[in-house]
């Protein structure tokens, strides 16, 4: 994502011209962001860095061979990605706890909230399957302790726990944790999280 | 304290199975439950749980596939353990795993080697790793074969070894010949982990070096430095603030490196921006912005035109902060207020002190600590001191009761505090005095801690300063006359300075005050005598003779019992204590000597003139003479003064 990077610093850089208390016309203003020049190099790298983190694998590699862009990770580690992501799509938290931690015991050591929200997500959808006795097992045994761990935790732990409370959970205040967005939340948060984990990223020299 | 949980019991039980299967498969599941939750890390530790773990490791064999596997489960699990959490290295080491993981660095199977090397980099940040000797050669070599490898796991162990273990400047000289820094730079265009680890480490080996700075700073010609220059400006906030720290090392260690202004406003603004993180990140900004401006003028002003005590003040006004935190802040802001008014201007300006106050009294010592320190910058005003702005009730009676406090940092900080503090220019400490403070700061001068004892005396000494007559009977009072005679012949030169320092503040002032020195056959006389003899320090000499000197500013009866100190009945020739003071190399300790000799022969005593007599015939007035044309100009205008009242006695 280094390259979208490079983009918006050539953008604040014109944006920061501007600022210098002169007036632009939109003639010269288009004039200029047409004059930046944008390597078809850095958009390909752009797009393969797309790919990649999306985890369109086959979109990848059939890219790959077309512009002979080098992605900048093994296409092999994007399916393992993939899977824990699509797990916890799924609402199969517990398998995805387990593949990252195949994937890199380190990731979910060194992130707490992420591993918070993974336990979060684990009580919601023992809430959504109905399973209220087990819910509040774990509420106990598992979310309990995070908030310990951690104070600036308590508030969201409150507002999860309060999914406990009530009996038509889906119109409740905090009815929003049970939708599907929540789940894709989560999702993406890992994602991120192992694609940090696995970055070669190297800087570009000059 | 979390009791057995049955399904725990079951899982240590299979643990300890003979069958690998079920052995395996209990690792891993132990592996899930505690990563991430520092909770289940301890119950198992006190369950027993790590040589169990250890075992499987040790006995598994790496050549076949499932051996492999179980080292890889087992391993993830010691690393797990040890994950920030000390009592679980502690276990691991304890259960002898260090020397396996080790042996599985070289294993053929990438997956062990992964698993080993993570382990071993989770015990090495933590302090209870074992150090690491880089003076044997195989270690050299297999500390260097880690940093060439290509596999990130093995060079960020390596980087994380020196971390942990490099600590001397022979240490750090050793890594430098051996090459450690040019294969650490290449790491600088690595990935994340390996910019950042390459810059913890680089730092490590730079700090207070200037020799390895030099050498840093010339390779490649200059471009490793630029590479970290650039990395200030990185997308991610630990590696711009760990690019910071590597630079702030460099820029400490070389007189010719990093000093220019750019590069100085470039760190400060940079480190007020990471300020704003909400991660660990934030927090550690703080202390690298310490460490920055410390003792150095010039970037606390560029960090005063930075707004920074603004900046530091908007992120206290946030009530929820971390201990950690609000320690870092106080901090930095005691650095930016210890030399500059303007800082203390601003800081008092802006009602900081409010915020200040209630940080006394909270529940985590570093933090009161840090307070204090805070307090002490500050309160060097000498502006606001002479306004009286410190000795009120809201600070003098926390700042009191601190002198009480478990910590002994806490108690020196405070200390610290309150010897500015103490030094207002009116004489009336009635609200010091009423709070009980004279009562804590006398108890602490018979500590037993060394730095406990040297700050209350000096606490006391400050407050004795132009203090008025009653204030200073109390503190007498309180103190004893053989607690003053003991503080002066105290085990440490230091104490005994500021011990000296007191009594000289004591005596000065009306006639009455003098006879303190006196009080109890003299004691503390004797005492000042016996120092003035055989002093470690030029301070106690040079501090022995202004007692004496304020001493001699008395009646009659005070001017003879120092003539009696200094030219005791047996002796004779120019030996004497006044006449070496008099020849002494320090020039402080000759104008000490002459203000005596102006105090003894002041014309309008009525034993001005026999004294005169005995001076010359000890010689002093020929050296006196002498000191007409001293280099030292303080000395010159008082040998002159002696000398002209001497003179009126008739010829010398």
């Amino acid at each position: 994502m280094s390259l979208f990077w490079i983009v918006i610093r050539q953008l604040a850089q014109i944006e920061a011209m501007a600022a210098s208390k002169k007036v632009i016309t939109r003639e010269e203003w288009e004039k200029k962001l047409n004059n930046v020049k944008i390597r078809k190099e850095d958009m390909n790298k752009l797009v393969m860095n797309f790919l990649v983190t999306e985890g369109f694998v086959d979109a990848a590699e059939k890219f790959r061979k077309e512009s002979g862009t080098e992605p900048d990770i093994d296409l092999a580690t994007i399916t393992d990605r993939m899977a824990v992501k699509k797990a916890v799509q799924s609402g199969n938290v517990e398998d995805a706890i387990e593949k990252v931690n195949d994937l890199n015991p380190e990731i979910l050591d060194t992130n707490p909230q992420l591993f918070f929200h993974l336990q979060q997500q684990r009580l919601i959808e023992l809430i959504r399957n109905g399973k209220i006795e087990e819910a509040l097992e774990f509420a106990q045994e598992e979310l309990a302790p995070r908030g310990e761990e951690n104070q600036s935790f308590l508030e969201e732990l409150e507002r999860t726990v309060a999914l406990l409370a009530f009996e038509d959970v889906s119109n409740c205040p905090v009815g929003e944790l049970l939708d599907i967005s929540q789940r894709l939340k989560t999702a993406s948060e890992v994602n991120a999280a192992i694609l940090t984990s696995q970055s070669h990223e190297k800087i570009q020299t000059s | 304290m979390p009791s057995s949980h049955p399904s725990s019991d079951l899982i240590l039980h299979r643990l300890s199975s003979s069958d690998y299967e079920i052995k395996l498969k209990a690792i891993r599941e132990i592996k899930n439950q505690i990563i991430g939750n520092r909770t289940k890390k301890l119950s198992y530790i006190k369950l027993g749980a790590v040589p169990s773990v250890a075992d499987a490791l040790a006995t598994a064999n790496s050549d076949s596939d499932f051996g492999s596997n179980l080292i890889v489960q087992s391993a993830a699990v010691l690393g797990s353990f040890a994950c920030g959490v000390d009592q679980g290295v502690r276990a691991v080491l304890d259960a002898g795993a260090f020397p396996h993981l080790i042996r599985f660095l070289s294993a053929a199977d990438e997956k062990v080697v992964d698993a080993a090397a993570r382990s071993l980099r989770m015990i090495y940040q933590s302090k209870l790793a074992p150090k690491f000797d880089f003076y044997k050669e195989q270690n050299m070599d297999f500390l260097l074969s880690l940093l060439r490898s290509e596999n990130e796991n093995l060079t960020g162990l390596g980087a994380g070894v020196i971390i942990h273990s490099c600590e001397t400047s022979d240490e750090q000289n050793i890594l430098c010949q051996a090459g450690s820094l040019e294969k650490l730079i290449s790491g600088l265009d690595g990935s994340i982990n390996q910019r950042d680890a390459s810059l913890e480490s680089l730092a490590t080996i730079l700090k207070n070096n200037p020799e390895a700075v030099s050498k840093f700073a010339e390779l490649q010609n200059g471009r490793a430095l630029r590479s970290v220059i650039e990395l200030t400006k990185d997308r991610y906030s630990r590696t711009r603030l760990l690019a910071c720290l590597c630079l702030i090392c460099i820029k400490n260690s070389s007189s010719c490196h990093l000093q220019d202004i750019g590069i100085k406003t470039k760190l400060i603004y940079i480190l007020l921006e990471l300020l704003d993180d909400s991660s660990q990140v934030g927090e550690e900004a703080s202390f690298a912005f310490s460490s920055l401006v410390s003792g150095k003028e010039d970037l606390q002003k560029l960090a005063f035109e930075a707004n920074a005590i603004d900046k530091f003040y908007n992120h206290l006004q946030n009530c929820a902060l971390h201990p950690k935190r609000l320690e870092g802040i106080f901090l930095a802001l005691a650095e930016l207020c210890s030399k500059l008014e303007c800082c203390r201007s601003k800081f008092i300006s802006l009602q900081v002190l409010n915020l200040l106050i209630s940080a006394l009294t909270h529940d985590e010592a570093n933090v009161r600590t840090a307070a204090c320190k805070c307090l002490k910058s500050v309160s060097r005003s000498i502006k606001n001191l002479s306004a009286g702005y410190f000795m009120n009730e809201r600070i003098v009676i926390p700042l009191v009761r601190l002198l009480s406090d478990l910590s002994t940092s806490v108690q020196v900080a405070a200390l610290g505090a309150i010897s500015n503090i103490v030094v207002d220019f009116t004489p009336d400490k009635s609200t010091f005095i009423q709070c009980g403070g004279i009562k804590e700061l006398v108890q602490l001068t018979k500590s037993m801690d060394s730095s406990l004892r040297l700050n209350a005396v000096w606490s006391l000494r400050n407050m004795v300063f132009l203090a008025d007559r009653m204030c200073k009977e109390a503190i007498f009072m309180e103190l004893t006359v053989s607690s003053v005679a003991s503080l002066i012949c105290d085990s440490e030169p230091s104490v005994q300075e500021q011990a000296l320092g007191l009594v000289c503040n004591f005596v000065d002032g009306c006639m009455d005050c003098v006879e303190f020195a006196f009080a109890e056959d003299g004691i503390i006389l004797d005492a000042v005598g016996r120092q003035l003899w055989k002093f470690s320090k030029m301070e106690i000499g040079i501090q022995g003779m202004y007692v004496l000197s304020n001493i001699a500013s008395g009646n009659e009866f005070h001017k003879e019992a120092i003539m009696q100190l200094l030219f005791p009945q047996a002796e004779n020739g120019s030996h004497s204590l006044l006449s070496q003071y008099l020849q002494s190399n320090d020039s402080r300790l000759r104008t000490s000597a002459a203000w005596v000799i102006v105090n003894l022969t002041v014309p309008a005593s009525p034993g001005a003139f026999d004294r005169v007599v005995k001076l010359r015939n000890f010689g002093i007035v020929s050296q006196i003479k002498r000191m007409i044309s001293d280099s030292c100009m303080d000395v010159k205008l008082r040998a002159r003064l002696a000398f002209g009242q001497i003179n009126s006695f008739g010829d010398s």
